[in-house]
């Protein structure tokens, strides 16, 4: 239970922070601002989430990184952000499903490639 | 052919050289945080996890999500058509209006697939119902945690 509480404190900040900083950096100075965002967002989100474990991965199992939060947090951001409503999710749905596919294939090249011994997995 | 490339796609509210753009960045942005992130940490320690989501993130962020003029505001610049452009390789729908899609999609996809694959077989669907309820627990961290931010939207402050 505390790991699933942990899990969902750093996947709220780590969403909350990436829409919350990302547009305004990238505002403010333009496409280094989007690339600072980066180095500072993802690194400290990552450095919490993953490398000290906030978000629950026990090692052996799948990985959910914190992409899945980050993506779920830039639609629900959209929509309340520009005061839409639930029915402007279905415009993301194409993009959505664009990315769902690249990175589906991503994955499936790189089992293809790799021999598989998981030992990429750092925990 | 490029006629067809050129076309604006209505129902998906995108051009067609847009959605193999977006499928194309989706792609190449996972198979590079797949390939190298835990190269770099095993490699660097906790720095390297700070060079790769610097190097990684902050690049592919830059061809996937960059958008014309300030912000996120695409109507600064716009085509033949009135339409806004965007030149980032994932589109974002509706004319630039959709809630945001973030290549986090993507690279959180590619885990999961990689991670199922490289399972045996037999064990595969075990991982998966073992992986279901933290899926879930994440995803809607992600959304609550977007909520708060985006109530920023209710308060009148001009960012």
């Amino acid at each position: 239970m505390k790991k699933y509480l942990s899990t969902f404190a750093g996947s709220a900040i780590c969403g909350g922070f990436a829409f919350g900083i990302w547009p305004e950096l990238w505002k403010t100075y333009g496409l280094m601002g989007g690339w600072l965002a980066a180095t500072l967002i993802i690194g400290i989100m990552w450095y919490m989430n993953h490398y000290h474990g906030a978000i629950l991965n026990p090692s052996g199992k799948i990985w959910l990184d914190q992409g899945w939060c980050i993506g779920s947090a830039g639609i629900a951001w959209g929509i309340v952000r520009f005061q839409g409503d639930i029915t402007n999710f279905f415009y993301a749905v194409p993009t959505l499903i664009c990315c769902l596919i690249g990175g589906a294939l991503a994955g499936i090249l790189v089992w293809k490639i790799r021999s598989c011994d998981c030992t990429r997995k750092i925990n | 052919m490029s006629e067809w490339l050129q076309t604006y796609n209505e129902f998906f509210g995108m051009y067609h050289a847009g959605i193999i753009t977006s499928i194309f960045g989706a792609f190449a942005v996972t198979f590079t945080v797949l390939m190298s992130w835990s190269k770099l940490v095993k490699d660097f320690g906790p720095i390297g996890g700070f060079m790769a989501a610097a190097l990684i993130i902050g690049t592919f962020w830059v061809v996937n999500h960059k958008l014309p003029g300030f912000g996120f505001s695409t109507g600064l610049l716009n085509d033949a058509e009135g339409l806004p452009m965007q030149f980032s390789m994932i589109h974002q729908g509706n004319r630039g209006s959709a809630p945001w899609v973030d290549m986090g999609w993507a690279i959180a996809m590619g885990f999961i697939l990689s991670d199922v694959l490289c399972a045996p077989k037999g064990t595969r669907g075990e991982l998966l119902k073992e992986a279901f309820p933290r899926w879930l627990v994440i995803i809607l961290g992600g959304i609550v945690g977007g909520i708060f931010v985006g109530l920023t939207g209710y308060t009148n402050a001009a960012l």
